[in-house]
């Protein structure tokens, strides 16, 4: 992407967020949005990270990519098993990391 | 002490135990920005102009993986649409304030200042009659928590553009942001209606990695949307 075009990219969405934001606080009258919108909003966050790892862990180059000897799967398993346990985000990243270097070691 | 800017230090105080929460995600966003190619003052920038944090980690991520600029604009614009929520729960405590007080407060309006912000709002009732005891100045409050936050923000980038600046290549630092999606996505799942989201949002993102320009990466995301919401009435129907 040139230059150019990530800053208008930049631009847009930073428009659009302060959009959403003053939306009530100082452009419509209505004090309620429909309850489908707080419905959505609740799933936006779950599935928008769930589809980017899916995407990092198993997409190269447009082509799905499920291999064993892959040590990125496998730490992100790691972390994953940590987060269930910990709960903790710094402590997710560390272990995570961590496999990650062993992994490419031992693979 | 002047009582607003007595009011704007209590927001600050009750804002602060936040920014250790808020800091690594700086720092992880400005080492991500690097990692995937953008120049430094375009991400410090980026921190000023979006000012979102899960958003700008999405920008950075679809970035490193070669996205277009529609399917990065589409995701970014959904995440953050729950900022109109926010907007809306707000807007019966600032109606009477001037416009650019309403501006300003509205770009301070993040997650963190919010949950912070609100709970002001709801514990303190506003003076009554006008010119009767004391004004309103929890406005002042808002002020000083989303000052707060944003000041942590901005450094924390920065501090994260000058570590991964100094960071090899072959450390694979930028692993660290799917790694906090992973983080943020197992507290999410807790819930059913998360879980369904996020497994047909993973599923559809390999079905349909094909697309141009990482779209089937927005497809995605709005089939995981629809079965989290699906999922959420099936739920709450078996409960009746």
């Amino acid at each position: 992407m040139s230059l150019e075009a990530m800053l208008a990219l930049l631009a847009a969405i930073g428009i659009v967020t302060f959009l959403y934001r003053y939306a009530m606080i100082g452009l419509f009258a209505k004090r309620s949005l429909p309850a489908w919108l707080h419905a959505l909003c609740r799933h936006i966050a779950p599935a928008s990270f769930a589809a980017l790892t899916a995407s990092e862990l198993f997409v190269h180059g447009g082509e799905v990519v499920l291999a064993l000897a892959a040590p990125k799967p496998w730490a992100a398993l790691v972390a994953a098993l940590v987060a269930w346990r910990t709960g903790n985000v710094l402590a997710t990243i560390g272990a995570g990391m961590a496999a990650l270097y062993l992994f490419k070691n031992l693979f | 002490m002047n009582p607003k800017f007595a009011e704007f230090l209590a927001g600050c105080r009750d804002e602060a135990p936040l920014q250790l929460g808020v800091m690594p995600f700086g720092m992880l966003y400005g080492i991500g920005a690097l990692a995937a190619g953008l120049p430094a003052w375009i991400a410090q920038l980026a921190s000023a102009v979006v000012f979102a944090g899960a958003a700008q980690l999405v920008i950075v991520q679809m970035l490193a993986a070669g996205a277009g600029a529609l399917p990065i604009g589409l995701t970014a614009g959904l995440l953050n649409l729950r900022h109109m929520l926010y907007s809306v729960s707000m807007a019966e405590h600032l109606r009477h304030l001037p416009r650019r007080w309403r501006l300003l407060l509205a770009y301070l309006l993040t997650d963190e200042a919010y949950a912070v912000a609100i709970l002001r709002y709801r514990a303190t009732p506003p003076p009554e009659g006008a010119g009767a005891g004391s004004p309103d100045l929890r406005h002042w409050y808002f002020l000083g928590c989303g000052f707060t936050l944003w000041l942590t923000w901005q450094l924390s980038t920065a501090a994260g553009l000058l570590f991964g600046a100094s960071v090899p290549a072959g450390w694979d630092i930028d692993f660290a942001v799917p790694l906090t999606f992973i983080a943020l996505l197992t507290l999410l799942m807790r819930e059913r209606a998360g879980q369904a989201a996020a497994l047909v949002a993973a599923l559809a993102a390999l079905a349909l990695a094909t697309l141009p320009y990482k779209l089937g990466l927005v497809a995605a995301i709005l089939l995981g949307l629809f079965a989290g919401v699906w999922a959420t009435r099936l739920g709450r129907e078996r409960g009746r």
